[in-house]
């Protein structure tokens, strides 16, 4: 059953239109990878569905409701957390409020939330009291996910995460996805590494110039000519 | 001797101009906006102070509540239903508003309460602590601790409440806090709201340390502005320490070059201070790096 549901959606940024007549669903316990080149308008959907990004036309469903447009605080608890491009973490606060911060529209049993985090990655317990500003780029990315998943999202939305870290932390960082996933968050995740992304990914998108034009199984895209060509530099 | 009565005349006064400018330097850390209406805004919770001792004999002290409630409302409603249509504006829009809105507030005051000076006189007014050659009168020590104390109070909600760390949060990074839930027009409101009721708060007390009228209002904004850039936007210790140095400055240069220089050493302290540390005496990392 479709759990995160975007049907004809238009957006952009002034009188630019990004995104033409988007179309997509992430089920439930569903990985789904979003690929596509610099500027075809991945980031732009993924603020969309958060409501950074007014919609212009469109609807955007959570859950059977439409959260098309609404406040980011009926998205955030609809279900939805991110785990934004760049971190965006709140540099000057420290680990342990970063994470508190996450849980701004839940704030039941919070306490037991932050524990679990904390038992996940060791690390940021570590570093708890530390500014987040003041992390290393794998703790920080650490930080957004453990921020993200304090709301407990049932989507859970992931931006470029493996960028300007180094390959073993991105693949400490995969399992932890895998994880997450397998605790039944679906995942909607945007991902430079498109070999890496297409091999935990049960389904794809490929966005060109604000469009999807390519969609459907992980593994058939895995051998598609097209994506061979375009995203993994293979003949 | 008389230095020593001069330093503790400084930090008195210090302590007052910490006050007015904590709300200033909040509003300004997390809402990007330089609100030039903030004098006006204290000399109201002022007036409120002065009628109800005029009217109905209210002990000064017992209004600083009703000083902060009200301006708490009339700065929500300010920043809810006037400031957030343009806080998206640049920076330079912002300012002409809150000009305009001083301008507004000033003559306001005049016309009804008219621009006479007034001030408070309970009974307690002329008591002192005499210690040797010092004397200090009790009431300015009393809105000396209250000034500390608020500024305490406003630090410890800062850092333990959900909507002072929303606060922070917003200040620090507005789109993260959208992501987290965070309604970045109520934050704003709130912020605004609280920096308008510790104006408020100021004004009460500073009817009962000098004669005040509706034009000093821009004498006031004017403290509260060279008090953020001395401690770093945003930051409540940074406020109460920038206002106890202007406090001691003013009143030392008072002493030694006269009255009429004081505002050119403050000035002159505060671009001393923007080309040595921009970031403000205790500007904390991360926060306020001055946007725009």
């Amino acid at each position: 059953m479709a759990l995160l549901e975007i049907k004809g959606l238009n957006t952009g940024y002034g009188d630019l239109r990004i995104l033409r007549d988007i179309s997509m669903e992430v089920n439930e316990g569903e990985i789904v990878a979003l690929l596509g080149s610099n500027g075809a308008g991945k980031s732009t959907l993924m603020r969309t569905i958060v409501g950074l990004q007014r919609t212009w036309s469109g609807e955007v469903g959570m859950g059977g409701k439409s959260i098309t447009n609404a406040s980011s605080g009926t998205i955030v608890k609809s279900g939805i957390s991110i785990v934004p491009e760049g971190r965006r973490l709140f540099a000057g606060m420290t680990v342990a409020e970063n994470l508190e911060m996450g849980a701004y529209c839940n704030r039941k049993d919070i306490k037991h939330r932050i524990d679990k985090i904390f038992q996940d990655f060791p690390r940021l317990y570590e570093r708890r009291n530390h500014l987040a500003g003041d992390l290393s780029g794998g703790e920080q990315q650490m930080c957004a996910v453990g921020r993200a998943l304090m709301n407990e999202p049932r989507v859970l939305l992931i931006d470029e995460f493996s960028l300007g870290l180094a390959p073993t932390v991105v693949d400490a960082l995969t399992e932890v996805v895998y994880e997450i996933n397998r605790r039944g968050v679906s995942i909607l995740i945007v991902e430079q590494d498109v070999q890496m992304v297409l091999e935990i990914s049960s389904r794809a998108y490929v966005m060109e110039v604000g469009a999807i034009t390519l969609s459907g199984d992980s593994k058939e895209l895995l051998g598609n000519s097209k994506i061979k060509e375009a995203y993994l530099g293979l003949e | 001797m008389i230095v020593l009565q001069i330093l503790i005349n400084g930090l008195l006064l210090g302590a007052f101009y910490a006050l007015i400018g904590i709300g200033f330097s909040l509003v300004w850390g997390v809402t990007n906006i330089i609100n030039l209406a903030h004098g006006a805004i204290a000399l109201l919770g002022a007036y409120l102070t002065f009628f109800m001792f005029q009217q109905w004999h209210v002990d000064p002290f017992l209004t600083i509540p009703v000083s902060f409630t009200v301006m708490f409302i009339v700065g929500y409603m300010l920043q809810r239903y006037l400031m957030n249509l343009v806080v998206k504006a640049q920076i330079f829009i912002l300012l002409i508003l809150t000009f305009g809105l001083e301008i507004f507030l000033v003559n306001f005051m005049t016309t009804f309460f008219s621009a006479d000076f007034r001030s408070v006189t309970p009974d307690y007014a002329g008591h002192s602590l005499i210690l040797g050659d010092i004397v200090i009168p009790y009431i300015r020590m009393a809105v000396f601790f209250i000034c500390v104390a608020a500024a305490a109070l406003m630090a410890l909600f800062l850092d333990k409440t959900w909507q002072g760390k929303a606060i922070r949060a917003t200040s620090l990074d507005i789109e993260a806090a959208m992501m987290t839930g965070i309604s970045p027009a109520k934050i704003y409101a709130l912020t605004f709201a609280i920096g308008s009721g510790v104006a408020g708060v100021a004004g009460t007390l500073l009817t009962l340390t000098q004669a005040f009228s509706p034009n000093i209002a821009g004498g006031l904004t004017l403290r509260a502005f060279i008090v953020s850039i001395l401690g770093g936007l945003g930051r409540v210790e940074g406020a109460l320490l920038g206002g106890l140095v202007l406090g001691v400055l003013e009143t030392f240069s008072s002493y030694i070059v006269g009255e009429s220089y004081k505002n050119a050493i403050a000035f002159g302290l505060m671009v001393l201070v923007l080309i040595v540390k921009p970031s403000g005496l205790m500007g904390r990392k991360y926060y306020a790096e001055v946007k725009h």
